[in-house]
């Protein structure tokens, strides 16, 4: 069985472990996307994170729209619809959901839960939206109030050294995403975007410890196989969310004969390219690596480093095109997908394409089709 | 007499005045495209909107229109142009305003929209100049900022010298202001908050939020006077509240006045002074003041006359805001024979006070504790509950509690309200969608049906309550 197969095994019994887990005490904690909430917390409390990045289903959206007016990003819009209807268990399995505010549709997905669903206990804090002293300053406030939070919910103090033991197993996690991601800069076919995805997605539900396994296999797998020609046009694919079930641009651009060397998004893939440091304070180290050191998403302001980080990623991965796939309503995003293009085509020389989505891929996708192939067919004249 | 002058007789302007700033209206009006033939449609679309029988009313037009001037000439006056984006944390706009008479702090959306909308009727262009600059339609992105970038576009308004980021807010504003520094490298001072309020906290709020807030606000003055080559005076806080004192004041007088059956002003005029003490630090606000002292003279005697603007015994509702650029959206609830005494800023001036946490040290920290106290700034919870704390006051009948579509933050409660109103006070309440700073889509006549039938509802409600 390779390692994405048994990620799959692994996550067909999730459940019924979480279930089992919480039948011997231990707390099953949600969290929302966005990649704001340090699990080293949780895992220091031998409490299970699971993280909710399911979208890409319109359906899903009218069961939302009970709750919430519809100009509200569809990806936030699904965390509401799977929330109040029910129909994905693991919005219903937590004890506790932790909504790290970003954005006004994060604070949309807060407000329902508490308004429309008071069963279920939830808990938020800030993450300020630029990034300085006094921006690290709260945001570590922030999540000593969620340290002790979880204390109180669990039963279990969180020691220094239990942390430090989480925050390895996490660096552990991300390094392996980092040199999975990094055997791209060489040639694309040996990670398909599609697998690199797959195992993002996947671990926001699994078991830590079996996910870093996973991983590990993974890289080994991949550092064997057989680099193919590299003749096909290589993209670059970033925008704010690419959900759990949202696959239609990347199965287009696949269709229209391209590849997909690197994926940016602040929500639906975790943040991988930062460590956390290992010093005495390991508060103050998470907050350091989770709101200074990571790359910052398009709410933020100025968005200049994202931008700046893009161009980047366009030389290390030697991407001859970028597509920006935003989500309707999404106004940082929008905004940012007017003026970037012309930083990018006079840093990199590389035209851009935008697309956007409601999650509707009967109105979409012809659309959308049409444009990625026109892009992939300029991309390789 | 010039073309403009009755417009502006209109408006409240005395003909001294007119005379005075003769120059300054003349090239005011030429950057912005206005020619005589603009003016009859534009004063049939004053008299047609507003009530000039009032003397208030027109001195509030006229302050509009001499916020405009000053605007629009800033930079030709040798002034520094500081923007900031609505609805905004007005302190740091006041304190630099009060520090320096060379610089102009102002909304500038705010301001064509009450003028190139409410006075010219000639808004619709400038919107269009901000969808096609980065802003298109359809994707819900903020009329405001349409305008705003619309008018600088069209260079009607100056380019700033510096932009004051709302980034405690709205997340639009502040990446519009990113917009704005990326095609035209004008710095921003960014004025960073976190909505990170959990729903049922409101009054309470971690104090956290007001040292960071605070400290944001100390920040960005401290970068203003970087930018603008001036010093925030030590006592530009007390300045700036005395000079805007005024308005407060009046503003509470207002408020006993609208408790009156029949109201004696429309909400239409009421959009008019209360938008105009959030988008003016300077003359816009001075006038302002001057205007509602004459203003709440001529209610008085209204009250006391027993005249109103609807009639007698009317179901009585709260609508939150007026439209900014078209009155006759505004209107349509008092055409449908529904009286509106209270407003969302009626709501916060006279609603249950909750004194700042303690004294602190710096201006920043003062306002911020101010801002997170009052409401909307705290978060969504706290905006609903100003409204129910109204009902009693007021006698309201019920609510019309618009949301705006393309504003996130402001439509948060675009179902909560309804449901949680209705719970906690026991009358109706009409969801509105909205868009109150654009009228191309949401105009009055697609609104009309809702609201008529919500006021034949009320009616029947209250005759039924009578009998």
């Amino acid at each position: 069985m390779d390692a994405l197969q048994r990620l799959g095994a692994h996550l067909e019994t999730r459940l019924g472990s979480l279930e089992e887990a919480k039948r011997q005490g231990r707390k099953v904690i949600g969290y929302t996307a966005g990649g704001y909430l340090p699990e080293e917390l949780v895992l220091a409390c031998d409490a299970i994170p699971i993280g909710y990045v399911r979208a890409g289903d319109n359906n899903i959206l009218r069961d939302a729209g009970s709750y919430i007016c519809r100009w509200i990003d569809p990806f936030w819009r699904s965390q509401i619809g799977y929330l109040t209807s029910k129909k994905d268990p693991y919005y219903n399995i937590a004890d506790l959901i932790v909504v790290p505010i970003t954005d006004n549709h994060a604070r949309a997905f807060s407000n329902t839960i508490v308004f429309y669903t008071p069963e279920v206990e939830s808990f938020v804090f800030g993450v300020p939206h630029v990034k300085d002293e006094l921006a690290l300053g709260y945001y570590l406030d922030g999540l000593k109030r969620l340290k002790n939070k979880l204390e109180r919910f669990t039963g279990i103090r969180i020691g220094k050294q239990g942390l430090k033991k989480a925050i390895e197993l996490c660096n552990r996690e991300r390094e392996l995403f980092s040199q999975i991601s990094m055997l791209r800069k060489a040639n694309g076919n040996v990670v398909p975007s599609r697998d690199f995805i797959a195992l993002h997605h996947g671990s926001f539900l699994a078991d830590k410890e079996v996910m870093v396994d996973v991983l590990e296999s993974y890289l080994k797998e991949a550092k064997k196989r057989e680099p193919s020609a590299d003749n096909v046009p290589r993209v670059l694919l970033t925008g704010s969310t690419l959900g759990d079930g949202d696959t239609k641009v990347l199965d287009l651009i696949e269709d229209c004969g391209g590849m997909v060397v690197m994926e940016e998004f602040a929500e639906g893939l975790r943040p991988y390219w930062t460590s956390v440091g290992l010093e005495d304070d390991p508060m103050a180290a998470l907050a350091k690596a989770y709101l200074m050191e990571r790359v910052c998403p398009g709410w933020f302001r100025p968005g200049t480093e994202r931008l700046d980080f893009l161009v980047e990623l366009v030389g290390d991965y030697r991407a001859s095109g970028l597509i920006w796939y935003q989500l309707m309503y999404r106004e940082s995003y929008k905004v940012e997908s007017y003026f970037f293009p012309q930083i990018l085509k006079q840093k990199t020389g590389l035209n851009m394409l935008v697309l956007e989505s409601e999650y509707d891929t009967a109105a979409e996708l012809g659309t959308m089709r049409t444009r990625i192939e026109t892009y992939i067919e300029t991309i390789r004249t | 007499m010039a073309y403009y002058d009755e417009l502006f007789k209109l408006c409240g302007f005395e003909e001294k005045e007119i005379e005075e700033e003769r120059p300054r209206i003349e090239k005011t009006l030429a950057r912005l495209g206005i020619v005589p033939d603009d003016m009859p449609s534009a004063q049939s679309w004053v008299k047609q909107n507003h009530d000039l029988s009032l003397v208030g009313v027109r001195k509030l037009l006229g302050a509009w229109l001499k916020e405009l001037i000053d605007l629009v000439l800033a930079k030709d006056e040798g002034k520094k142009v500081v923007y900031f984006g609505f609805p905004a944390i007005l302190g740091p706009g006041l304190m630099l305003s009060a520090s320096s008479d060379d610089v102009l702090v102002s909304a500038p959306d705010m301001v064509l929209d009450h003028t190139m909308g409410q006075i010219f009727n000639k808004l619709t262009p400038i919107l269009e100049a901000g969808e096609a600059n980065g802003l298109p339609p359809g994707h819900a992105l903020c009329s405001l900022w349409q305008a705003k970038i619309g008018g600088i576009i069209k260079g009607m308004v100056p380019m700033p010298d510096l932009a004051l980021a709302s980034s405690y807010f709205c997340d639009m504003g502040s990446k519009a202001d990113d917009l704005v520094t990326a095609l035209y490298g004008v710095p921003v001072a960014y004025i960073d908050g976190v909505m990170d309020s959990r729903w049922g906290e409101y009054p309470r709020y971690l104090p956290q939020r007001v040292s960071y807030l605070g400290a944001q606000i100390n920040q960005a003055l401290k970068k203003s006077e970087e930018v603008l080559g001036i010093e925030v005076a030590p006592d530009a806080w007390e300045k700036s509240q005395i000079d805007s004192r005024g308005y407060i004041n009046n503003l509470l007088k207002l408020l006993d006045l609208m408790r009156a059956d029949p109201v004696p002003i429309s909400v239409v005029e009421l959009e008019l002074l209360e938008a105009l003490s959030g988008s003016s630090t300077g003359r816009g606000i001075r006038e302002g003041i001057k205007a509602m002292n004459i203003l709440i003279s001529e209610l008085e005697e209204r009250v006391k006359a027993g005249k109103g603007v609807t009639e007698k015994g009317a179901p009585r509702v709260m609508m939150a805001s007026g439209h900014t650029s078209d009155p006759r959206v505004t209107s349509l609830v008092e055409d449908a024979g529904l009286a509106v005494p209270l407003t969302m800023v009626l709501a916060q001036v006279g609603g249950p006070k909750h004194p700042p946490k303690k004294t602190y040290s710096t201006p920043g920290e003062t306002i911020a504790d101010h801002e997170l106290a009052s409401g909307p700034v705290h978060g969504t919870d706290a905006m609903i509950k100003m409204f129910q704390s109204g009902a009693k006051v007021m006698k309201l009948d019920g609510f019309i509690a618009n949301y705006l579509f393309n504003c996130r933050p402001a439509s948060l409660t675009s179902h909560t309200q309804k449901e949680y109103l209705e719970r906690t006070t026991g009358l109706p309440v009409l969801a509105l969608e909205t868009d109150n700073f654009d009228s191309r889509t949401y105009s009055a006549e697609s609104l009309r049906t809702k609201v008529e039938t919500f006021a034949y509802m009320l009616k029947k409600r209250k005759e039924a309550s009578r009998n």
